[in-house]
């Protein structure tokens, strides 16, 4: 073994297209953040700012830890992420199966695909006024609400991924004998189902934002029509704290679903990671 | 084109008799993909289907497997015309088909699993077929953790475990690196002798068409045709464990350079 040693690479903070190490992805992601909320904290103390308008974040976060403990903003939580968590579920319930059929079998794309994909350019909130003639001011217009603002992105998601199911797969199946159905149940299905879980994930998040619209519009209960109420008395600080809670819920799912992802599908993991 | 269904008195294993091809085009033309091609494979024999791209080979194999019918003529397997898909005739791709949410002995059990092979049986034949392709100890992995040239031999069992009575490979080893290929290449005929296979085989490869073909079917292109039908006569019909035996033979260089002869020839005629 030869003794000579070499001088170590210098390692420039700036390298073209070279990963950074996890260590140092979670620091810069802390630096970024910290850095904004010192500048926020910064701006509010020096008096830059209306205090009115934008409360200093150690006050947001004070709100939010009293609304917590002592204002039943809790409950508002709650009741949000039970809308989200119901709508989303009948959703999924439709999406999934019709999604799978209409990428398995051409015909029953022929059938629905210009009903679901003309669906997709109607806004949903255009729905609202109508949603609230028909069903009143209880839960039903916020929960279809909801629904139509994700349905028909889900089912065109899952439809294409179901189509992406690559022909060799599908004909293995039938030379090894199996028919029409023990293809789509044992074949396409648990091909398609890591992608559509994906899928899911990401319309998850178009979720909140409906949710947002549907309470900030329409509703007495929940953490946007909290927020709404929190302007009427010009309590910046109560808003702010509703955005965070909203942000760390779609954050919170988002880490769910990854999790879920990686213990269904442990098989989608490369070799070595 | 001399009738080869009747050669003496037992009938060919498969018989490919007249069998044309037309592919529809985009404004109401059609394509003559396959004309007229006929030929047999008898029990236990691999037959290796070998031409210049675009002669349709992959074709001829897929009407085998029943993945495409013929516009006209008739394929005949132990008699009986092939009618669609079936566990009778096994395809195996080019491209990977292991089914990632099962682990390699899910995969070599998946099709005895829908044809209703009990359990027991099931565990016992993979078994046997997962150590034919070398892959024991490897029995609970996943494919994304297998190499090209495993997942191919996990395809193999996978078809073989299923029991069918043609095993049919569209160029089976194409994806993978030289020298994973020619390992294959010598597995496949220690399979075929374990396992008393009949095989038909795409290629475009030359080497690979002479050491494994019992006999090569050379098919030329525009149209598709049965150009010649070659029995390497200086393997004497046996078969070779190793490469490098054929690769010695007196005769194979004859042979090799033949068939360059007739690639050239019958392809190439739209290309560059």
């Amino acid at each position: 073994m030869s003794d000579t040693k070499r001088p170590p690479a210098r390692r420039r903070w700036l390298e073209l297209r070279k990963p950074v190490s996890r260590t140092q992805a979670i620091l810069s992601g802390i630096l970024i953040w910290t850095l904004f909320f010192a500048v926020w904290e910064g701006v509010s103390l020096a008096g830059l700012v209306n205090d009115l308008l934008v409360p200093a974040p150690h006050e947001v976060l004070a709100t939010l830890g009293d609304m917590l403990a002592n204002r039943g903003l809790v409950s508002d939580i709650l009741i949000s992420v039970w809308r989200v968590v119901f709508s989303f579920s009948i959703a999924c319930a439709v999406a999934i199966p019709l999604g799978i059929a209409m990428g398995a079998f051409p015909s029953v794309e022929a059938v629905f695909n210009p009903f679901v994909s003309a669906w997709r350019y109607l806004p949903a909130p255009s729905f609202i006024p109508i949603l609230l003639m028909w069903f009143g001011t209880g839960e039903t217009p916020k929960i279809a609400l909801l629904i139509i603002g994700v349905i028909f992105f889900l089912i065109t998601l899952i439809m294409d991924h179901t189509r992406q199911v690559r022909a060799e797969l599908v004909e293995t199946g039938l030379t090894l004998g199996a028919g029409r159905w023990t293809i789509v149940r044992t074949i396409i299905f648990p091909a398609v189902m890591p992608n559509i879980l994906t899928a899911m994930r990401q319309m998850l998040a178009v979720t909140w934002t409906y949710l947002v619209i549907a309470e900030i519009v329409a509703s007495t209960t929940g953490i946007g029509a909290m927020m709404m109420r929190a302007r009427r008395f010009l309590h910046t600080d109560e808003i702010m704290a509703g955005i965070i809670v909203i942000g760390i819920l779609g954050l919170g799912f988002d880490i769910l679903f990854r999790m879920l992802h990686r213990w269904l599908f442990p098989y989608t993991q490369e070799r070595g990671s | 084109m001399t009738d080869a269904t009747t050669t003496g008195a037992a009938p060919a294993k498969l018989v490919i008799e007249r069998v044309s091809k037309r592919f529809p085009m985009k404004g109401g033309r059609e394509i003559l993909a396959i004309e007229e091609a006929s030929f047999t494979v008898e029990e236990n024999e691999i037959c290796v289907i070998l031409g210049p791209s675009g002669c349709g080979k992959s074709t001829v194999l897929r009407m085998i497997a029943g993945l495409e019918t013929p516009t006209t003529g008739a394929l005949r397997l132990d008699g009986s015309a092939i009618a669609g898909p079936d566990r009778e005739r096994g395809m195996v791709f080019q491209a990977y088909t292991s089914f990632d949410w099962l682990s390699v002995r899910g995969n070599v059990e998946y099709g005895m699993r829908i044809n209703g092979v009990p359990k027991d049986e099931r565990r016992e034949r993979a078994q046997r077929y997962i150590d034919l392709v070398h892959l024991a100890g490897f029995e609970d992995a996943y494919p994304a953790q297998l190499s090209g040239g495993m997942k191919q031999r996990v395809a193999i069992a996978r078809t073989l475990a299923n029991d069918p009575a043609l095993l049919l490979m569209d160029e089976p080893f194409g994806a993978l690196d030289a020298e994973t290929r020619w390992h294959m290449q010598e597995l496949l005929v220690a399979i075929a002798e374990a396992a008393n296979t009949t095989t038909v085989m795409v290629t475009h490869d030359i080497e690979e068409a002479i050491f494994l073909g019992d006999r090569i079917v050379f098919m030329s292109a525009h149209p598709g045709r049965v150009h010649r039908i070659i029995t390497p006569e200086f393997k004497k019909g046996r078969r070779y464990a190793s490469k490098e035996a054929v690769l010695d033979l007196p005769g194979y260089s004859a042979l090799e350079k033949e068939i360059m002869g007739l690639m050239r020839e019958q392809g190439g005629k739209d290309q560059h």
